[in-house]
């Protein structure tokens, strides 16, 4: 029987990895850049250097990992196999990679051909990846709300991107465009139709697995992604039809379904099996918070319009559903899923000999980086209110919590690597 | 422990994997032709499901209010 536990076709540890080890290099940047920049930068939402920051976030952490894990679980969680996962990684990377820097330096700089061509090349990417997981996905039946969840996500994400473009062009071409309302619709397909879409998919599946709490229930499970990507498309309607209720209306029931969801898993966690509250169980309780009190900003900011012209009310919805919510729940599974992908392939490839998942990435060296990441979300916040003290040591700590988790990965991989070349010795 | 589907049931759903793959298998060596055992989990094991097919195995799953997925296996 132990032969059969060995994964064939499973992605090469290189796919998924490159991503991995990319992505907090671009969240390092984004804090080096507030240092760099200072208060001014979080003058409003339009200043060109959260532009930019926000993009190394979004796009060069947020993106990269989510693309690159969906590379590696597509098979174990759809069934779907990517034809050559390894060079569908390398493009993937690379045209990501570029793209982010360019819309991220136009961005800074105000140059319109690096925003246009950061803005096409990041398009291109990101639509060659719909192409080959779009071919991989097709006649597979939505058996789970899982499947059902990616498919919609999917969806989103071609969304984000059209009106990301756009927005982009626009900008570097000097179009007419309705900005505030197109960049809120933008962010509202980005992070609602394919983040958030795409975060439930996945919860359905990691929450029981990593943290061994109760599964969740199953129609509502079925009911969210398409809630979600239904109340995106009102929104875009409501948008076209100049109806500002409607938008309101939409984004209410948006942030509704959001901390509903944030609520129930908080609700299982509450019932979890293991006792320890390890790294992973204590990032998605900070992203669970802070999701929740990012919602309920824009639950009030639509039922009080004037709360929404308030500067800071962006840029606090921001931080906490960028940096509270969707980077914690991020980094909180990258602490399970780096570790048991080098068990896995050591396992196969030492002949079920690999070493303990705590002795490839140490459970105190996640703990400590948590606590750095959560006195980053603590500054970031803090610098809205008192950007001239703390923009600064706030850019700082983003840089060292993001470096930190760099350090973390690496380590792991290291250790992997090690491991591997004395199997080979031996 | 038993359920209405079979009386040969492996619930792996508080377990880590990859311990519901070792003890399916370990349980469907234990079976006899005909014989069913149920699978008890909060996802879909679609690894799992490929080792199935290429050993000859039929399987069938059904996902309940709770959330869990009843994987019904046979050969």
């Amino acid at each position: 029987m132990q032969a059969l536990l060995s994964f064939d076709k499973a992605p090469p540890f290189a796919a998924p990895l490159r991503f991995f080890l990319t992505a907090p290099l671009f969240a390092l940047v984004a804090g080096v850049l507030l240092v760099a920049v200072g208060p001014d930068m979080l003058a409003s939402r339009w200043s060109p250097g959260l532009l930019a920051a926000t993009h190394l976030i979004t796009v060069g952490f947020m993106l990269q990992v989510m693309l690159g894990a969906l590379i590696q679980i597509l098979p174990v969680v759809a069934g779907a196999n990517l034809n050559n996962p390894l060079a569908v990684a390398r493009w993937l990377h690379g045209g990501l990679s570029i793209g982010t820097l360019l819309l991220a330096a136009g961005f800074l700089l105000g140059q319109p051909g690096l925003l246009g061509s950061g803005a096409l090349l990041l398009g291109a990417s990101v639509s060659a990846f719909l192409v080959v997981t779009g071919r991989a996905l097709y006649g597979v039946p939505s058996t789970s709300p899982t499947i059902r969840g990616l498919k919609f996500a999917l969806f989103g994400l071609a969304g984000a991107v059209v009106l990301g473009i756009v927005l982009a062009l626009a900008l570097a071409q000097g179009w007419a465009v309705p900005r505030p309302a197109l960049t809120d619709l933008h962010a509202a397909w980005a992070l609602g139709g394919w983040a958030g879409i795409l975060l439930a998919a996945m919860a359905y599946v990691v929450v029981p697995m990593f943290q061994l709490t109760p599964g969740y229930p199953a129609q509502p499970s079925w009911w969210l992604p398409r809630v979600t990507l239904g109340l995106v498309l009102a929104w875009t309607l409501a948008l076209l039809l100049d109806s500002p209720p409607a938008v309101r209306l939409a984004q209410a029931l948006m942030a509704l379904a959001g901390i509903a969801f944030a609520a129930l898993t908080l609700r299982l966690q509450a019932q979890r099996r293991r006792a320890r509250a390890d790294a992973t169980y204590r990032y998605w309780q900070l992203g669970l918070y802070s999701t929740i009190f990012g919602l309920f900003l824009l639950l009030t900011a639509t039922a009080w319009p004037a709360l929404a012209e308030w500067p800071g009310y962006s840029l606090l919805l921001g931080v906490l559903l960028l940096v509270g919510a969707f980077m914690s729940f991020i980094v909180g599974m990258l602490y399970k899923i780096v570790p048991f992908l080098a068990w896995l392939h050591l396992q196969n490839a030492c002949g079920g000999q690999a070493p303990n998942m705590n002795r490839l990435l140490p459970e105190t060296a996640m703990q400590r980086q948590f606590k750095a990441h959560a006195l980053a979300l603590a500054l970031l916040l803090a610098a809205l209110v008192w950007p001239e003290w703390l923009a600064r040591p706030a850019g700082a700590a983003l840089a060292l919590a993001s470096g930190w988790l760099l350090y973390n990965l690496s380590g792991a991989v290291g250790r992997y690597r090690r491991h591997l070349s004395e199997k080979v010795v031996a | 422990m038993s359920h209405p589907k079979s009386k040969h049931v492996v619930d792996a759903r508080y377990m880590e994997p990859p311990e519901p793959f070792v003890q399916t298998m370990e349980m469907l060596d234990t079976l006899n032709p005909g014989e069913p055992m149920l699978l008890l989990l909060f996802r879909e094991p679609h690894p799992l499901y490929k080792v199935l097919r290429q050993n000859g195995y039929t399987y069938e799953t059904e996902l309940v209010a709770d959330g869990t997925f009843e994987i019904l296996i046979w050969r």
